[in-house]
């Protein structure tokens, strides 16, 4: 396991409790003009892209010589402008070492000639002059998938299409390099053949699996593109969480964690070509036919969670469902919407529930100490078959009041948790006043944009000081209070306001 | 060390909470009584003894018992 430690803060003082320390991303910014040097030839490329969720999932190997005379270690990715930010959970790992963790990425700011935006891939060791390294690169594309037709019937199939290049964008020559794509289903109306890319047909069908290429590339020019689009059947919801607001919520006096969880949930895919039909839709639902509308959410619970709510913008939604955990089983929040979500149709709600803190917070040097550690889930998120794309996904962990020195990590396994490197994830501390709060609760910030739920399981660590004294300023705050009341009584009773002669 | 080390090494010991969550309510019920009893009693004899041995006591029952109580209902602070 690697691990990535990023301290936010060292000391937090009370009287500084609303100071922030933002931690900023920051991307390279190229001069106009610029080219990757062309130090590495791909002598073999393999792309898997998977269509089976409502996002493109890309799984790149590839063989990478240092083709230069000297030690090379800054390897370059290409995406055009428009897509670069819709990239999520980028990552790259040495596919035959992944234990050895993600390598460091830097994000770049768009060339002007080109267009392009790259990842800099920063090997962990200089390659040298003819050696190679297979990478494994693995990311998301969000929003990339458009419906066609764009408007369909209520019980309609839809039908989505993706585009892109036979050809793999990239900054450097490739030798051989071949595109498999997996699909939700067989049922794929359209899709292009290529003519003169290669001998024999292309693309080669097996079942759900296309495979264009292999092509020898070798005398293709990098950037050489070769438009490829497919149309296939996904006769389920594009669910996009435009905006998710997360918050975990820590009590020591309540021995609790609350978590709150605020959804912008839009479904991206065909529209409706006539009004909603109530009726239809009791119909279909009756038969549960395949529908692209979101008609129920699924939510698995952590073991030990409680008194769990779902309200929208009306109030209390009355038709969820919860089945509590048995054991070391998950609970199942089931969620059904107010309406159903048909494409470009909107839905904003907040759910809620709480766990017992001993499961999720440890004392960390001792019985004793004043330091304490936390590890929880970063994203949970509903568990579809289609699966759900994050825009923007902002987590704030709620500390008690009085917290200081803290420090966060994302912790790292032997696969993709679905996020991008520690770097490019936004933290900040600040304050946040609410109830019984004098100072104000310590507040950890982490901001994420395009995230996918890949990154479910995604867990973090946060550590932070909290002493005695910190602890009973609540109570504190509240005996002080009601005893001046009684000192300031009893010095107002001792005031002699009688009328008499002096 | 890592982050996620200190919480292993940490397995020993959980956060225990100073007053369970089955507890809150009669903690809180109880020591917010015990503070409006004292607190009347205060307020029937007004002196700085009584500042001392009931306004103090009652402050402070106050103090801890409203903390509890807020838990009890549902709002963890």
């Amino acid at each position: 396991m690697r691990f990535f430690t990023a301290t936010v803060l060292g000391l937090l003082a009370p009287s500084l409790c609303a100071a922030t320390n933002i931690t900023t991303p920051s991307r390279l910014d190229l001069p106009s003009g610029f080219k990757p040097p062309q130090v590495f030839k791909n002598t073999n490329l393999v792309r898997n892209t998977n269509l089976e969720k409502s996002y493109v999932r890309e799984t790149i190997n590839v063989v990478v010589e240092n083709v230069d005379k000297q030690p090379q270690n800054d390897y370059y990715i290409p995406f055009p402008a428009e897509v670069f930010d819709r990239v999520g959970g980028f990552e790259v790992r040495d596919k035959k070492a992944p234990e050895k963790g993600r390598f460091d990425v830097d994000y770049t700011e768009a060339v002007s000639s080109d267009g392009n935006q790259y990842f800099v891939v920063h090997l962990p060791e200089p390659l040298d002059p003819k050696s190679q390294i297979t990478l494994g690169i693995s990311y998301s594309v969000l929003s990339s998938l458009s419906p066609l037709p764009a408007t369909i019937g209520q019980a309609d199939k839809q039908y989505l299409t993706y585009s892109f290049s036979a050809y793999m964008p990239s900054a450097y020559t490739t030798v051989t390099q071949k595109t498999k794509l997996k699909f939700p289903s067989t049922n794929v109306p359209d899709y292009t053949t290529t003519d003169g890319l290669k001998s024999g047909s292309d693309p080669e069908r097996k079942g759900v699996t296309y495979t264009y290429g292999p092509y020898d590339t070798a005398n293709v020019a990098p950037g050489t593109e070769h438009q490829i689009t497919v149309r296939y059947e996904f006769t389920k919801p594009v669910i996009t969480v435009n905006l998710l607001e997360r918050d975990l919520e820590v009590s020591h006096w309540g021995g609790n964690l609350a978590t709150e969880e605020r959804y912008w949930l839009r479904n991206n895919g065909s529209q409706l070509t006539k009004q909603f039909s109530r009726v239809e839709w009791t119909f279909s639902n009756y038969q549960q036919a395949p529908t692209s509308a979101v008609r129920e959410l699924t939510y698995p619970l952590l073991p030990g969670s409680v008194d769990p709510y779902f309200i929208d913008d009306i109030g209390n939604v009355s038709t969820s469902r919860y089945r509590p955990s048995v054991g070391r089983s998950a609970g199942s929040l089931e969620l059904k919407p107010r309406y159903p979500i048909f494409g470009g149709w909107n839905y904003s709600f907040r759910i809620g529930w709480n766990n017992d803190l001993a499961s999720f917070l440890r004392r960390a040097a001792g019985v004793d100490s004043d330091s304490y550690v936390l590890k929880a889930p970063l994203i949970e998120g509903p568990k579809m078959a289609e699966g759900i794309q994050y825009e923007r996904v902002i987590v704030r962990v709620v500390l008690p009041e009085g917290a200081h020195n803290v420090r966060f990590e994302i912790i790292e396994g032997t696969n993709s948790n679905g996020l991008p490197g520690v770097n490019h994830i936004h933290a900040h501390l600040s304050s946040l006043k609410t109830y019984m709060d004098t100072l104000g609760r310590t507040t950890l910030t982490l901001e994420v944009d395009s995230l996918t739920d890949e990154a479910r399981d995604s867990q973090f660590v946060v550590t932070y000081d909290h002493s005695m004294f910190d602890a009973l300023r609540k109570p504190f705050t509240i005996f002080v209070g009601l005893f001046t009341v009684f000192v300031a009584a009893w010095g107002i009773g001792k005031i002699d306001v009688s009328i008499k002669k002096r | 060390m890592s982050l996620n080390e200190v919480w292993e090494a940490a397995s020993a010991t959980p956060f225990i909470p100073l007053i369970g969550k089955d507890s809150q309510f009669s903690v809180g019920f109880n020591l917010l009584l015990l503070a409006l009893v004292t607190a009347t009693l205060f307020v029937l004899n007004q002196s700085l003894l009584g500042i001392v041995s009931l306004g103090f006591p009652a402050a402070l029952a106050f103090g801890f018992g409203a903390v509890f109580m807020i838990c009890a209902v549902g709002v963890y602070v």
